[in-house]
Parts: C-alpha cells; sequence; structure tokens
C-alpha cells in the first residue's frame, strides 16, 4: 500500500524555485497495478523517485506499507528499499564489474538472506536467463540486461516494484517481452507495480494510468490501447 | 558482513588492475624501509657477538699524553689489587713510511701500532696468506701491513720498509684485526710492529700524536666496577678508560639511530606512494558512482559500501606492502658478493647475512597498509554524499560542502602521518621535523606546479588543434597534472639539487686548490730540525717556508670577572675542555685581526699573555684581564687575557689558533713545529720532496693536502650516489604514479580519442596531442624540480656549508631535459594503444 498526502517537489533552477510537482495525493492499493505517462520533463520520473525514497518531498507526507518515509534518515531508506522496494531503470544499472548472478544475488546477500545463491539462480531462470548466470552485464544485450534487472528487483520479494521506463532503451521485440514479465509478476506475485512509462501497450495493460503534464496528475485509467501517449 | 567480505573479493577481481599501478608505489617505499631496516639490524646483530673483538680486551686505558708517573703509580695501585687480570700495552700513532729500496721515490702516512706478545686478548686477525697471527712474526724488526700499502709504496711481502730509524721487513699482510675499532678515523693503512720496536724508532718525541693504550683482561663481573675505580682517580691526568660494553652500548645507539633515519627516507618514498593511492582512490570514486548508487537502491547503507571499499583499500595496500617485502629480499638476495664483503668489512665483522628481519617485515607492512589507508580515506568518504537519485536525475551528483567529517579526515591524516614518521624514526621530534619539512616542500612545489600550469593557460587559447587541446587536458577536470608534478617533481628536485650541491661544492674545494693556498702539511718538526727542513724547503719550493711552533695545551681554570672555574673538569662543563695546538708570536698574521683589547707590541709584554679566538671568549664569557690557567708538558702557565680575535679559516697558509701566546711564554719549553708549504705541482718532484724530507727527518710526517682532497672528492661521491639513488626511487615513484594515472583515465580517453576520430582527426594529430601534453607536463615536472634545486642549493651553500653559491645552470638544464624525456616518453608510450582501436568499437561499447 502506497499513499501520498500532500506530496509536492520544489527545487532551485538558477536562482529561481521551481515546482516540478504539485502538491498532490495519490493512494495505490497492494496489487494494484499502476502507470504514469507524460511528456519528458513533466514530473514523472520524480515522483517515482520521491516513492522510492530516492529523494525527499518538499511538502507532505509519504507512507509505504503504513511506514511514513519523509522522516527516515538515508541508511534507514537503504535498508527499507532492500525489504520492501524493488527498482527498475530505463539504462538497467546493472553494475559492470559483477556477473549477472551476482547482479541478482547482491540484494539477497545485503538483506542477509538465507540460500541466496538457490533463489537467485531460481530468479534467473524465472527470467529465463540461467545460461547467461557467468556473463557480465557488457556481453549481454539491452533485453537481457533489462531482464536481469528486474530479477535483481525481484530478489527480496518487494511488495513494490517501481519501474523507471522499463522498456524505453528497447526495441519492440524485447520491449514486448518485459511487457508480458511484468505482467506476469503481477498477476502471479500479487506485487504492487507503479511504472513510468512512455509505450502506451505497455500503459495499456495496467489497472490504472495517471497522466502528467507540467507537474499535475490527471486519471485518465484505464488507458485506451489505441489512444495516442504524447511524446 | 558475507555481502560486505563477497563484495571486496569481486571489486578486486574487476579493478585490480587499473589500481595496481598505485600500490606498486607502496611497494616501492616499504621495499626501501625493509630492505634498509633489516641490513642495519644484521650488522647490529653480527657486531653484538664482537664488541669484545673490536676493543680486543675487556677494559682499554688510553691516553695521549706520555703516561705521567702519578698516573702509572695510580693504574698500578688498582690493578695490582686485582685478582686474575692479565694487562698488555700497546701505542698508535699516525707517521710516514718509505721502501728501503732508495730506487722508490715515494712516502706515506700510515697508521703505526705496536704491541706486546698478549695482543689480541680477544678476536683475531685475519692474514691474506691463511696463516694464524703470531705475535713472532713481528719479533725482531717484523711489520704486518694492510694491502693498501704495498700498493702505493710498491713493495711486496719480503721487502724491507724504513719507519723513523728503523728499517722493518713486512711479514705479511692484514686482512682483518682486532682492536681496530669501526668506522674509525685514519690517517693512513695500518703497520703492525712489536711494542719495543716502537720506541726504538725514535718517533716518539715531544708533542707527537700519540695514543698510548693499556688494555686489560679481567673476569666479566669485574669489568664495570675496575672501570669505575679507575675512572674517577684518573680524570685529571686525561686519561680515557672504557669498556667493551661501552663501545657496544655506543655501536648499539648508534645502529639503531641509523636504522632509524634512514627508515625515514623510507617512509618518504611510501608517502610519495600514498599521494598516489589519494589520486587513483579519488577518479575511482568518480568511476563508482553509479555502482554506489545501484548498491545503495538495493538496501546497502553507507557504512556497508564504505566498508567494502575501505577493505579493498587494505587489502591492496597489504599486496603493495607484501610485493614490497618480496622486492626488498630479493633485492638483499642479488646484492654483488663484492659489495657485501665491503660492507662486513666496514662494520668490521666476517660475515653479514643479508635477509629480511622479522621485525623490519613487520614495520614495512604496517606503515604500507596504514599509508594506504591514510590517504585513501579521504576520496572514499566521498561515497557517503552518493544519493542513489543519481540513478534517475545524474544532475544532482553534486559535491557536498566540506562538513566536519572531511576535516576530522585531514585532521586524521596529519596526525596519522606523523604517529608513523615519529614511529619509524623513534621520535616524535624527528616525525614533526619530518612531517613538516615534507609538507612545506609540497607546498611549495604544489604552488610551483599551480602557477606553471597557469602559465601555459594562454596556449590553450592558440590556434593550433593539437596543442589547444593538450593544453586543455591538463587542466580539465579530473586530471593528474598536480599529483605528477608533485610526485615526478620530489623526485626531479631531489636528484637535481643535490648533484648542483655537489658541483658547488667541488667548485668550492677546486678554488681553494688553484690560488696560492697550501697542499701540504708537515707536523712534528722538531727543535734541532727547524734548519735542516727549512733548507731543504726553501731549496725545493723556492719560498721562504713559514715553521709554526706549536704547542698542546689544556685549560684547567679561568680566575674571570664573570666566570670562574676551578679545575679541569669544570672547564669541560663548558665545552673547553679538549686538548688545543696552542702557538706564540710577536705579530698578527694576515688572516687575523683583533675585535677586542689590545694586541701586544713587538718587543711583547712583560708578563705571559693570550689572546684568545671570538668563539672561545664566547663559551668561557672571558673579558680582557681575566686569567685562564693552562697545562702544557705537565706544567701549569697562568696568562692574562688581552685581546680577542676574528681568524678567518677559509685562509689556512698561517693556520688558525683558539690561543696565541705572547712571545717569551714558551721560548724554554720544548716544542715542535709544523708548517704549511705549497708543494711542487709535478708528481715526481712533490714525491721527491716527500720523500727527502722523510729521509732527512724521519719522524715527521708529511700529509699531502691533494690526497685529502681527493678523499673528500670520493666521499661526496659517494654521499652523491646514496642521494641519488634515493631521488631516483621517488621519481620511479613519480613515473609508476604517471603510468597508473594513464591507465586510469584511458576510458575516458578512449571516448575522446573516438569522437575526435570520428570528427575527422588524423592520427597525426592525435599523437601530437600526445607528445605535447606529456612533453609539456614533463618540462613543468622537471621546471618544477630545477626551481626547488636552485633554492636548495642557494639555502645549503648559504647558510649550511658556507661555501659562495654557483648557479649549476648546466645541471638544471640537464635535470629538466631529462625529466621531460621520462615523462613525455612513459605518457605517450602508455597511451598509445587507445589510438589503436577502432572508432566504432569504442563508441558502441560506451
Amino acid at each position: 500500500m502506497i499513499e501520498l498526502r500532500n506530496v509536492s517537489k520544489t527545487v532551485l533552477s538558477g536562482n529561481a524555485p521551481l515546482t516540478i510537482v504539485q502538491p498532490l495525493d495519490l493512494t495505490v492499493s497492494s496489487g494494484q497495478y499502476v502507470s504514469i505517462v507524460g511528456p519528458s520533463g513533466s514530473g514523472k520520473s520524480t515522483l517515482l523517485g520521491l516513492i522510492a525514497g530516492l529523494d525527499a518531498p518538499t511538502t507532505g507526507e509519504i507512507v509505504i506499507d503504513g511506514v511514513e518515509i519523509s522522516g527516515l534518515d538515508e541508511d534507514a531508506l537503504a535498508r527499507l528499499r532492500g525489504r520492501k522496494i524493488g527498482i527498475v531503470f530505463q539504462f538497467f544499472h546493472l553494475v559492470p564489474s559483477l556477473t549477472a548472478f551476482e547482479n541478482v544475488l547482491v540484494p539477497l546477500e545485503i538483506a542477509g538472506a538465507a540460500r541466496a545463491a538457490d533463489r537467485a539462480a531460481a530468479l534467473l531462470s524465472e527470467v529465463g536467463l540461467d545460461e547467461r548466470a557467468g556473463h557480465y552485464p557488457a556481453q549481454l544485450s539491452g533485453g537481457e540486461q533489462q531482464r536481469i534487472a528486474i530479477a535483481r528487483a525481484l530478489a527480496n520479494e518487494p511488495p513494490i516494484l517501481l519501474a523507471d521506463e522499463p522498456t524505453g532503451n528497447l526495441d519492440s521485440a524485447n520491449g514486448r517481452h518485459i511487457v508480458e514479465l511484468l505482467h506476469g509478476i503481477n498477476r502471479s506475485r500479487g506485487t504492487t507495480i507503479v511504472l513510468v512509462t512512455h509505450d502506451r501497450e505497455l500503459a495499456s495493460g495496467t489497472d490504472v494510468t495517471l497522466r502528467m503534464r507540467d507537474g499535475r496528475t490527471e486519471r485518465v485509467s484505464p488507458m485506451p490501447a489505441r489512444q495516442e501517449v504524447p511524446a | 558482513m558475507t555481502f560486505v567480505l563477497r563484495m571486496v573479493g569481486r571489486e578486486l577481481r574487476a579493478s585490480w588492475r587499473r589500481l595496481a599501478f598505485f600500490f606498486v608505489c607502496v611497494a616501492v617505499g616499504v621495499s626501501a624501509i625493509v630492505a634498509l631496516r633489516s641490513v642495519i639490524q644484521q650488522v647490529g646483530v653480527a657486531m653484538a657477538g664482537e664488541t669484545r673483538a673490536l676493543l680486543a680486551a675487556d677494559v682499554e686505558i688510553e691516553s695521549e699524553q706520555p703516561w705521567s708517573e702519578a698516573a702509572l703509580a695510580t693504574i698500578d695501585g688498582i690493578l695490582g689489587a686485582e685478582p686474575g687480570l692479565s694487562r698488555t700495552r700497546s701505542i698508535e700513532t699516525p707517521t710516514m713510511a718509505r721502501p728501503a729500496d732508495e730506487s722508490k721515490v715515494v712516502a706515506r702516512v700510515v697508521e703505526l701500532r705496536g704491541v706486546e706478545a698478549a695482543f689480541p686478548f680477544y678476536g683475531r686477525f685475519v692474514l691474506e696468506d691463511g696463516r694464524a697471527y703470531d705475535h713472532r712474526l713481528l719479533a725482531g724488526g717484523g711489520a704486518l701491513v694492510r694491502p693498501e700499502l704495498l700498493t702505493q709504496l710498491d713493495v711486496a711481502v719480503g721487502d724491507e720498509i724504513l719507519i723513523g730509524d728503523r728499517r722493518f721487513e713486512i711479514r705479511g699482510v692484514i686482512l682483518r684485526e682486532p682492536g681496530g675499532g669501526i668506522g674509525a678515523f685514519s690517517f693512513g693503512p695500518r703497520v703492525l710492529i712489536d711494542y719495543a720496536d716502537l720506541l726504538e724508532t725514535g718517533l716518539l718525541t715531544l708533542g707527537t700524536r700519540a695514543e698510548r693504550q693499556i688494555l686489560l683482561r679481567v673476569p666479566e663481573p669485574r669489568v664495570d666496577a675496575l672501570a669505575a675505580a679507575l675512572r674517577e682517580p684518573l680524570r685529571d691526568e686525561f686519561v680515557r678508560v672504557r669498556t667493551y660494553r661501552n663501545t657496544e652500548d655506543r655501536i648499539a645507539r648508534n645502529l639503531s639511530r641509523a636504522e632509524d633515519y634512514l627508515s625515514l627516507i623510507g617512509f618518504v618514498v611510501v608517502v610519495l606512494g600514498g599521494i598516489g593511492v589519494w589520486s587513483v582512490t579519488r577518479v575511482f570514486v568518480q568511476q563508482r558512482v553509479r555502482s554506489v548508487a545501484v548498491l545503495k537502491c538495493l538496501g546497502a547503507t553507507s557504512r556497508q559500501v564504505l566498508a567494502v571499499y575501505v577493505a579493498q583499500v587494505a587489502v591492496l595496500g597489504l599486496g603493495g606492502a607484501l610485493l614490497g617485502v618480496a622486492l626488498a629480499a630479493g633485492g638483499l638476495a642479488s646484492l654483488p658478493s663484492s659489495l657485501t664483503a665491503q660492507a662486513a668489512a666496514v662494520a668490521g665483522v666476517e660475515d653479514l647475512s643479508y635477509g629480511v628481519t622479522g621485525s623490519a617485515v613487520v614495520q614495512g607492512l604496517g606503515v604500507g597498509v596504514l599509508v594506504s589507508l591514510l590517504f585513501a580515506l579521504g576520496p572514499l568518504l566521498e561515497m557517503r554524499t552518493i544519493k542513489p537519485l543519481a540513478l534517475i536525475r545524474w544532475n544532482l551528483i553534486t559535491a557536498a560542502a566540506r562538513d566536519w567529517v572531511q576535516w576530522a579526515v585531514v585532521g586524521v591524516l596529519a596526525a596519522g602521518l606523523v604517529a608513523l614518521a615519529s614511529w619509524q624514526a623513534a621520535s616524535w621530534e624527528a616525525g614533526l621535523w619530518v612531517c613538516g619539512g615534507f609538507a612545506a616542500v609540497a607546498v611549495v612545489l604544489h604552488a610551483v606546479g599551480r602557477a606553471l600550469v597557469r602559465l601555459i593557460q594562454p596556449l590553450g587559447a592558440g590556434a593550433r588543434f593539437a596543442v589547444r587541446h593538450a593544453v586543455l587536458n591538463l587542466a580539465r577536470p579530473g586530471n593528474q597534472t598536480r599529483v605528477i608534478l608533485l610526485a615526478v617533481g620530489l623526485g626531479s628536485f631531489f636528484v637535481i639539487g643535490i648533484h648542483a650541491v655537489q658541483a658547488n661544492l667541488l667548485g668550492a674545494f677546486a678554488l681553494e686548490i688553484r690560488e696560492d693556498s697550501p697542499d701540504m702539511f708537515l707536523i712534528d718538526i722538531q727543535q734541532d730540525q727547524q734548519a735542516g727542513v727549512r733548507a731543504l724547503l726553501d731549496e725545493r719550493t723556492g719560498g721562504a717556508p713559514n715553521l709554526i711552533p706549536v704547542l698542546r695545551a689544556r685549560v684547567t681554570g679561568v680566575d674571570g670577572q664573570r666566570t670562574r672555574l676551578d679545575s679541569a673538569r669544570a672547564v669541560r662543563r663548558r665545552g673547553a675542555g679538549r686538548e688545543f695546538t696552542v702557538t706564540y708570536r710577536d705579530r698578527l698574521e694576515a688572516n687575523e685581526r683583533v675585535v677586542e683589547g689590545v694586541f701586544w707590541a713587538p718587543a711583547g709584554p712583560g708578563r705571559p699573555e693570550v689572546s684568545v679566538e671570538e668563539s672561545i671568549r664566547d663559551r668561557l664569557d672571558l673579558a680582557m684581564g681575566d686569567v685562564l690557567r693552562f697545562r702544557v708538558l705537565g706544567r701549569e702557565v697562568r696568562a692574562t687575557v688581552t685581546s680577542v680575535r676574528a681568524v678567518d679559516w677559509d685562509d689556512s697558509r698561517s693556520g688558525g689558533f683558539m690561543f696565541l701566546f705572547s712571545p717569551g711564554v714558551f721560548d724554554q719549553a720544548p716544542h715542535s713545529f709544523i708548517s704549511f708549504l705549497r708543494g711542487p705541482a709535478e708528481t715526481t718532484a712533490r714525491a721527491r720532496l716527500q720523500r727527502d724530507l722523510v729521509a732527512g727527518f724521519p719522524n715527521v710526517s708529511v700529509i699531502d693536502g691533494l690526497e685529502i682532497i681527493a678523499t673528500v672528492r670520493r666521499i661526496l661521491d659517494y654521499v652523491t650516489l646514496a642521494i641519488t639513488m634515493v631521488g631516483g626511487i621517488a621519481i620511479f615513484s613519480g613515473v609508476l604514479i604517471l603510468v597508473g594515472s594513464v591507465a586510469m583515465t584511458k576510458y575516458q580517453r578512449r571516448y575522446e580519442t573516438a569522437v575526435f576520430q570520428t570528427l575527422g582527426a588524423t592520427r597525426r594529430s592525435l599523437v601530437t596531442m600526445l607528445v605535447v601534453e606529456y612533453g609539456t607536463l614533463g618540462v613543468l615536472a622537471g621546471a618544477v624540480g630545477s626551481v626547488g634545486a636552485l633554492g636548495l642549493t642557494w639555502g645549503l651553500s648559504r647558510h649550511l656549508l658556507d661555501v659562495e653559491w654557483n648557479p649549476a645552470p648546466l645541471v638544471n638544464l640537464g635535470g629538466m631535459l631529462l625529466t621531460t624525456l621520462v615523462v613525455g616518453g612513459v605518457g605517450v608510450a602508455a597511451s598509445l594503444d587507445v589510438l589503436r582501436r577502432k572508432p566504432l568499437a569504442t563508441l558502441r561499447a560506451e
């Protein structure tokens, strides 16, 4: 369960304050699949970053599974993410010096999980990459890297998965593969998913779609599959 | 914990190649520490068992004067009551030796020692032909000599040499002798003869510089008590008593001091390596921003992330230090045996083992790891400020303002370095001085480097593509310019500086010889030999020789207005207790002037008067009219201080004397003469003069100034070589840092090169860019070193060595050129493979 109350984000652009996210309220219930769409610079990624605890809101409070997170320090936030939130990025952000297997293993080790190696292997198998376990990110295609990133995000079975344009850097075939993977995760594991995307196919499959423009949100859900999504 | 350890392993697997260079820097310094400490510790171990042999006795009683009745009575009294005691006598004196064969025109100063049958109580002689030493070899005019004398006099075993009035047959060659002390200054090679023969040479005339020893063997428990019992009553007789244990303590003290100070050299090299570590860690952290942000996104805390990288640095530091230990062990094992034999001979021990010692290894490892950690800590702590948000918004990565943690790190680093240096030098004072000096030199070099970089900035606006980008590269973010300038500059500073100082010193010596300054010194001319010596010198050198009367005197009391000292002991406590060579004259010499009081009239004053040198007046706080008491040849002499002289010590034609007496005081006392003269320049004439002087006046010693200068030159060469090696190690560290930083920034450079190539830059212009960039860096580093060296030579010449300062432009230019070639060559060579990659491959990988 994710709850945002009167959350806004203002930064200094030069010397002038610039509000990236206007005050908003948002509730995402457990198991819901939510997409956020909108033009570049509309504040989508910032909003996702606020939910992930990667950034602190200027006003308002954010509650993740009953925990108000805007008062937590950096390390407490890190621990919270380790347990409750998996994150997938547009540019994958795998650690280049680690193999595919080790990238999936790391969050389990950080959390001190039991039988970490077995679970990492199972996750690799779930995203269909068990044969690529020993490869480094540079030796994998973009689609493969993103599947590894998703496996890594799921390692500690977080109740929440946040994805920032997960298909934005992939061709359509690989993008479709990722769309199906996320769908499956939402259905089979009941994971709450919030994703930011330009991909209308990806957005059309979600329970709720929010459109952002100039830091404001409007609910357009469910989004029609053929509707033009502003670029 | 598992996470941290596993991550350390994975990170090392990925990045050790890039970091390796810098930890090699640590290795170089550690190897210096380990090697130096090991060798000196082993010298100490080897010598510990041999200190009795260094003295050849348990206790030695020594006097520079003939034994006085009183002293002998005291000694006999104390020794007579001592059970189980053996004693033997010995005399050492510098004198002249020449071949008996008249056709060989040569005479040399030797260190003559006469010994009795019981010598030595401890230690053994090693003779060249392998025979055992036996006093019978000396009986009846036999002599054992050091090998170098055979060469100098062109004689062989079986030949005869003349010493004083007597002939001696060379019966063997001494390779090692007990009782010779260590590293003691000597006038010439050792000649060993029988004690009774020495007395018959007629050498021990009045005023002869000779050490008379009584050597004792006593049961171990009595050593200290006996020495103490002898010391007290003999103090006022100017007799010295020492035990083998005093020698042992002194050697141990000197060795441990040498060990500690030499280790500081290694420490400075390790700190240079540390600067390299700091620089690489900075770049490394920049390259790891994304990975760190990912780890934080996945739930890792700052502390866990920091632990991963700190542990990584510790492991690499330990690796570097272990490599250093291996280098030291390998280096010591591969020392040429001629060198090790020579070192053993200098130390006066038979054999030295050259392995690394446990304590040296521990110290080396400790210093290596600690320096790595200290220098890496600052850059690593910046990882705290990396926000996981960086993965979404790159523009948000900004350096946080300096917070208290960073200041604390600076404090920890400074305190840590001072502590480490103090640990290595075993003295807080030395540690502070070394760190302070190092910091000062580094700050100055850094400032000079900065100014030079700014000076070339206008070139960055120039028209040529290659030059413009080369200059911009030197100043771009994340550049290694400052670090390389510091490390290479420091190395070239040492090397250029020391060579310039050497050039200055040699110049000063050469200058003195070129003028009409004396280059030959005659000592021990007796009163009845005056006329003969004067005539011979007159004939051979063509100038009126200046024979100066000398006596040896000690100050035994001061009855002054401000100073009252009533015993020799009190005078000694004021630092004027040594035996002075004094003279008398009715006039001032050219190198003297009166700065206080009035010098006596040529006719001489009616009472005994003395003129003192400035430093003596200051030391004893004398006023005109004060009365000094002297002991000369067993008699007490009182003289009134009536003037103070300033002496120009550089002008040695007339000598320089602390005490100058009025004529008449010593007219009736027996005394000898010395002479400073300019010998013939031509070698044969010079050798003939020396030989004829010694043949006619066997007790006169002729010391050749040219040989002394040659010796000084040789010593200077050794010192220069040693310091050049240290500077060389520093330059080597600098080159390693250079190679490392090229490797470190290769990825960025590869990308840029690829972009330039796509935009139409030819390989030629890219190579030009590299050459200009590293060539400029080399010129700057050389200039930094040269400017520093100029300052160093100026300071040393003016304030410490007291010689005229002559800039040595050739040394400076040569050093700069060499530095430029090394830096330019290494930099370009290490970067060339960037050009070999196809641009597309690089761009795709990005």
